[in-house]
């Protein structure tokens, strides 16, 4: 199978960021038409790849296209009387976004350094084997754990039993009127060719069984066939 | 304070599950010794100082560390091969860079909703909460009184512990936007740096991961965001 690796953007920002940087571009002053180029060119990429464009991609999409057409428009003013860049507020977005990247990296590092330590405790059972009271049973329990643990209670739910029923039809009183219709005139027949259009093992037992109830009666007799594996039935006159 | 705590306070902080509040030492001690005991946070505090250097100039492979409001002991950084080599710790993962970008969000802005949130990352978040709601990382603190009253989300004691924190205000400040526009060389730098040490440590899990979950699918785990997409 094939592994294909792309740098991993968190989202639309990120994929500008990335952009902004790769061609050392100005964040204050964003070539927009050519940021909203490269960013449509990355979406049908990820088209051609067959991959699922996240709605957030296509709404980055949408407002820099906005953005590009409203460049085009005459400025519009704000109350001080100064033009309003139409890409003041993705800015101030990349911007706030960056930041807490930036951030996200720094905890990266403390979160590298960290897993350098190890505690003392490292058997989590222990406590578990044995609660004494309920202020250690309920330590760490959250809002979330409680509905967590609700969730799971409707989910676990024994399910009602259900029982399905099949009623056979077939009884042996029929299955002696079903032999009785095949050796009727003298005739008789084999064991093995009685059940050979028996398609349901309770109907094989049903019809032995009435075999069995008229052999019993006197009606039909047994007798070996040639080959030894089965055997013939044939009727008795009455009288 | 008498030396003689010093010891009481070892012995606390080593008995001690999670980080132990210099309050919970003290009632502690209190408790035992008399309301009258004439101890306060500040002697505390200095006796896990001295005992950090007794523990540093006797070769102790140990250390207390500050953290989550509170004290805990800890192996050093120079034994984690060797202890990570038989403990659990092979197999802690990493946050993912999307679980570092929310928590850093959180962090920095909390109390903080989900629409919040995700108008500064621009994506959507509900896999990357649950994640750290199930880490317990982030917890839910209640509701904001605004419309739909969304829920609201801050950082817990375990986040402090993970990442080393005694207090949320330890964190690094966030750059001011002048600066960020500055330094861009400076900041890439440092990076490589750290991230050098990360990858090699990064490898070394992978080859693990490999041999262990094959087909585990977690794309969480993955640090090398540094390839480039060309």
């Amino acid at each position: 199978m094939y592994k294909i690796r792309l740098h991993e953007f968190e989202g639309p920002l990120d994929l500008l960021l990335f952009f902004l940087k790769r061609d050392e571009l100005d964040i204050y002053d964003i070539p927009i038409s050519k940021i909203t180029k490269e960013f449509m060119d990355y979406l049908h990429l990820l088209e051609k790849l067959d991959l699922e464009v996240a709605g957030d991609f296509i709404l980055m999409a949408a407002t820099l296209m906005q953005i590009k057409v409203k460049m085009l428009l005459p400025k519009e003013i704000d109350e001080k009387g100064e033009e309003i860049d139409p890409r003041a507020g993705l800015v101030k977005a990349l911007i706030e976004y960056k930041r807490y990247k930036e951030m996200s990296e720094e905890m990266s590092f403390m979160e590298s350094s960290m897993r350098k330590h190890n505690y003392r405790v490292n058997f989590d059972e222990d406590s578990k084997q044995a609660p004494n009271d309920y202020e250690v049973l309920l330590k760490n329990i959250t809002i979330y754990d409680l509905i967590k643990a609700f969730k799971n209670a409707l989910l676990d739910r024994p399910a009602e039993p259900v029982h399905q029923i099949k009623k056979w039809n077939v009884s042996i009183d029929d299955q002696i009127n079903f032999i009785n219709s095949k050796i009727k005139d003298n005739k008789s027949v084999s064991f093995l060719d009685l059940m050979i259009e028996m398609r349901e093992k309770i109907r094989i037992v049903v019809t032995f069984i009435a075999m069995l109830e008229m052999v019993k009666a006197g009606t039909i007799g047994l007798r070996e066939s040639i080959n030894l594996n089965d055997f013939i039935i044939y009727g008795i006159a009455n009288g | 304070m008498d030396n003689i705590y010093n010891s009481v306070i070892e012995a606390l902080i080593f008995a001690s599950d999670d980080p132990i509040a210099p309050a919970e030492i003290i009632t502690a001690i209190k408790a035992l010794d008399g309301l009258d005991t004439e101890i306060t946070d500040d002697e505390v505090e200095n006796a896990v100082n001295e005992l950090n250097v007794k523990y540093e100039q006797n070769g102790h492979a140990f250390t207390i560390l500050k953290i989550a409001h509170g004290f805990i002991h800890a192996t050093k950084h120079d034994h984690a091969k060797y202890v990570g080599y038989l403990s659990s710790e092979k197999t802690r993962r990493r946050l993912s860079q999307a679980a570092l970008e929310t928590l850093a969000i959180i962090a920095y802005k909390q109390p903080i909703t989900k629409p919040e949130l995700e108008s500064i990352r621009g994506v959507n978040s509900d896999y990357t909460l649950n994640t750290l709601l199930e880490k317990n990382l982030i917890t839910i603190s209640g509701r904001a009184e605004t419309v739909g009253r969304p829920l609201l989300y801050v950082t817990t004691d375990e986040f402090l512990k993970y990442f080393g924190l005694r207090v949320i205000g330890d964190l690094p400040k966030p750059r001011e936007i002048e600066e960020i526009m500055k330094d861009e060389d400076f900041l890439e730098q440092k990076r490589r740096i750290m991230m050098s040490g990360i990858e090699e440590k990064a490898e070394e899990e992978e080859i693990q991961s490999e041999h262990e979950l094959i087909n585990e699918l977690e794309p969480e785990d993955e640090i090398e965001n540094e390839n480039t997409v060309e």
